[in-house]
């Protein structure tokens, strides 16, 4: 009797990683066919049609462009935390506080100069995700609390707090009693490169090509991997592991935040809980895909923005935009599952051998 | 008490209403709390609790109101929770991939896939219903009858499930096995306890609980039908119930009425005349559950951690 067991393999496997994510793309076209096909929607439809959406000519590719940026900043969010080993699992809040900034910047500076305006916007966003990501940085740094529950409880506040502005406070007076927060001053649209896509996706790659700057070339980021790599040594090197965690939450959360300012002034027309849009959430997924580093995120994040911006336009097939999420998520699970056995080997053994 | 109440001249119906909405929320939360603890005490953590709670409601609701029968309805959630589980147990316990990223792509993957199975039952006016169980006798005392002992069944399942989970956890060899697996998944290696059959048992029992908490919202008066969101980031509190209850069955109770007051809170305010908006109300328990893992961690600054040891940590046998 022969039973299958992991073995850890001399080496790993070349070119293991970017197999695992091909894996992982095919593993989830596959399950999602399957899928699709026990509910009885058309396969093929509904993949040709996500295609054509999201690269199939110009307009689509700039919507794609437009959905990659908050997903990029969402991952740049997360893997910016993973530096340090920490999970941030709250970018769909700050994202949405940062919004909520970058509003009450726009309600107070709403006859300011547009490039004023804007860039008091931006900043705000990030300002007000910072501050999102002070509390549970906090936290961790100084009496160890897990990051993860509280960054996600504040997801929930988040949202919460913008239904409240939207029944109340800053309820739109022209809006007919429907509950909407007014519209953003007209001077806050960012401009627009290209088509429809606007210069957030210059912004997003100032931001990822500063991280990557900001860690290979700092003083504060050779702290930064050292600790990552190992705190012990960076403890006694003198690094503070405490300033540490906390300046990797509150740039992560500035980060996120900053994607909400992007999303506002960009895409949307005023301040609403869909402004996040679930982007915190597949952030995670897109930072886990690309591994953690900052050039990956930018890559996978315009592979998300497709498939998400596709899964809009299955609906009109009849088929659930669900779909999009299913199939990231199963892109994940295939590709960590793929990037065991690109460390590990299958051996069969005797089932009496035990180790 | 009652002749405050009466002096506060504050309606009978409001606070029995509170409590007993208190007690169906706590229900849920402890059903889906129970569960991950069993899985956390094999040390296998499993943050998709939430996605397996959303699919439990949704094939849960389908199966109830398609048969008529909420108890099929609470089985077949409860398995459709195992099922997605089953994920977790794959990736995360046989493959050995982180447990976190594993979880949390469940989460997504479950919350993807209940919108998915859902489309067509969004607004569906079908309902299929537990009644509450009156236990003879008990139900006629004043006030803690109504409350306490005139609830759905699946109420004292819960309970039930609760004394279950200590005994077999602290009472039988099986769960001794259990826990030194999560102590140290090597040292249980030798002492001849199957590892990963332990851990896959556990993760599984765990999407069963998740299961049936999802499913209770779909078939009990508490929300009674399927939407988009309906989990609303419950299930994460019931995975902050376990460190609250420091990885006890008990505990976690303890726990799940304190939460379940506070979700219970929004809209059953007014009666009492307190002008609050319910929006804002509705915030409480996500930031409670922030201050109270704050309060654990300041608490336990200097003394060992109450988590199983080998948490998170994927094993696989070095074989030669």
């Amino acid at each position: 009797m022969k039973r299958a067991v992991l073995r850890r393999r001399e080496q790993p496997l070349r070119g293991g990683q970017p197999l695992a994510f091909v894996l992982g793309l095919l593993f989830a076209l596959l399950v999602g066919a399957v899928l699709l096909a026990v509910a009885g929607d058309p396969v093929l439809e509904t993949y040709t049609r996500m295609w054509d959406r999201s690269f199939g000519s110009a307009a689509s590719l700039s919507s794609t462009f437009n959905r990659a940026v908050p997903l990029a900043l969402a991952g740049l969010a997360v893997s910016i935390a993973a530096t340090m080993g920490l999970w941030n699992i709250g970018a769909e809040g700050q994202i949405l506080f940062g919004a909520t900034a970058a509003t009450l910047v726009g309600r107070i500076g709403a006859d300011w100069p547009s490039p004023v305006l804007i860039v008091a916007m931006l900043l705000g966003a990030a300002l007000g995700g910072a501050l999102w990501a002070l509390g549970p940085g906090l936290a961790r740094a100084e009496i160890g609390v897990s990051e993860i529950i509280t960054t996600l409880m504040l997801n929930e506040v988040a949202l919460r707090l913008i239904r409240y502005l939207e029944n109340g406070p800053w309820k739109d007076p022209d809006g007919f009693g429907f509950p909407q927060i007014t519209a953003k001053p007209d001077g806050a649209g960012l401009g627009v490169l290209w088509e429809r896509t606007h210069i957030g996706g210059l912004i997003a790659l100032a931001v990822i090509f500063g991280f990557a700057w900001l860690v290979n070339r700092s003083v504060w980021g050779y702290e930064l991997r050292l600790a990552g790599a190992s705190p012990k040594t960076a403890a006694y090197a003198g690094v503070s592991l405490r300033r540490k965690v906390l300046g990797v939450m509150v740039l992560s959360g500035a980060v996120a935040g900053l994607a909400g300012g992007i999303e506002l002034t960009g895409t949307a027309a005023r301040l609403n809980e869909s402004i996040s849009n679930g982007y915190g959430f597949a952030g995670i997924v897109v930072a886990a895909l690309a591994l953690m580093r900052p050039s990956g995120v930018a890559v996978v994040a315009v592979l998300f923005g497709a498939i998400q911006v596709g899964g809009f336009s299955i609906q009109s097939l009849g088929v659930s935009a669900a779909v999009s999420n299913i199939l990231q998520a199963l892109i994940l699970l295939g590709a960590i599952g793929a990037a065991v056995l690109s460390t590990h080997r299958v051996v069969l053994v005797d089932r009496k051998v035990v180790a | 008490m009652v002749n405050l109440i009466a002096a506060l001249n504050i309606s009978e119906v409001a606070v029995i209403g509170l409590l007993v909405a208190s007690l169906q929320f706590a229900t849920l939360l402890y059903l889906a709390a129970l569960g991950e603890t069993i899985a956390e005490k094999s040390g296998v953590l499993n943050l998709g609790v939430e996605g397996m709670m959303a699919v439990g409601a949704v094939v849960g609701y389908i199966a109830a109101v398609s048969t008529g029968s909420p108890w099929i309805g609470l089985l077949v959630g409860g398995l459709a929770g195992a099922a997605a589980a089953g994920v977790h147990a794959v990736i995360a316990v046989v493959l050995g991939a982180d447990q976190v990223v594993s979880g949390l792509a469940l989460t997504i993957l479950g919350l993807g896939l209940a919108n998915f199975i859902g489309d067509g039952y969004t607004d569906d006016p079908r309902r299929s219903l537990f009644v509450d169980l009156d236990l003879p006798g008990l139900s006629d005392i004043p006030w803690v009858g109504e409350v306490v002992f005139s609830a759905t069944p699946v109420t004292y399942l819960a309970v039930g499930l609760g004394v279950a989970t200590w005994f077999a956890l602290n009472r039988t060899s099986l769960g001794l096995g259990l826990r030194a697996v999560g102590e140290s998944a090597s040292t249980a290696d030798a002492a001849g306890h199957g590892v990963t059959a332990m851990r896959i048992g556990a993760v599984l029992i765990g999407g069963l609980f998740a299961g049936f908490s999802g499913a209770y919202l779909t078939t009990t008066g508490i929300v009674g039908a399927w939407s988009e969101g309906l989990t609303a980031g419950r299930g994460w509190i019931a995975v902050a119930l376990v460190i609250f209850g420091a990885w006890r069955s008990g505990r976690a109770a303890l726990g799940a009425l304190l939460f379940g007051f506070t979700l219970a809170l929004r809209n059953r305010l007014q009666p009492f005349g307190v002008e609050f908006s319910p929006i804002l109300l509705s915030m409480l328990p996500y930031l409670l559950t922030v201050l109270v893992l704050i309060g654990i961690s300041i608490k336990a600054r200097h003394q060992p951690s109450p988590a199983p040891a080998g948490l998170g940590t994927p094993y696989r046998r070095e074989e030669r």
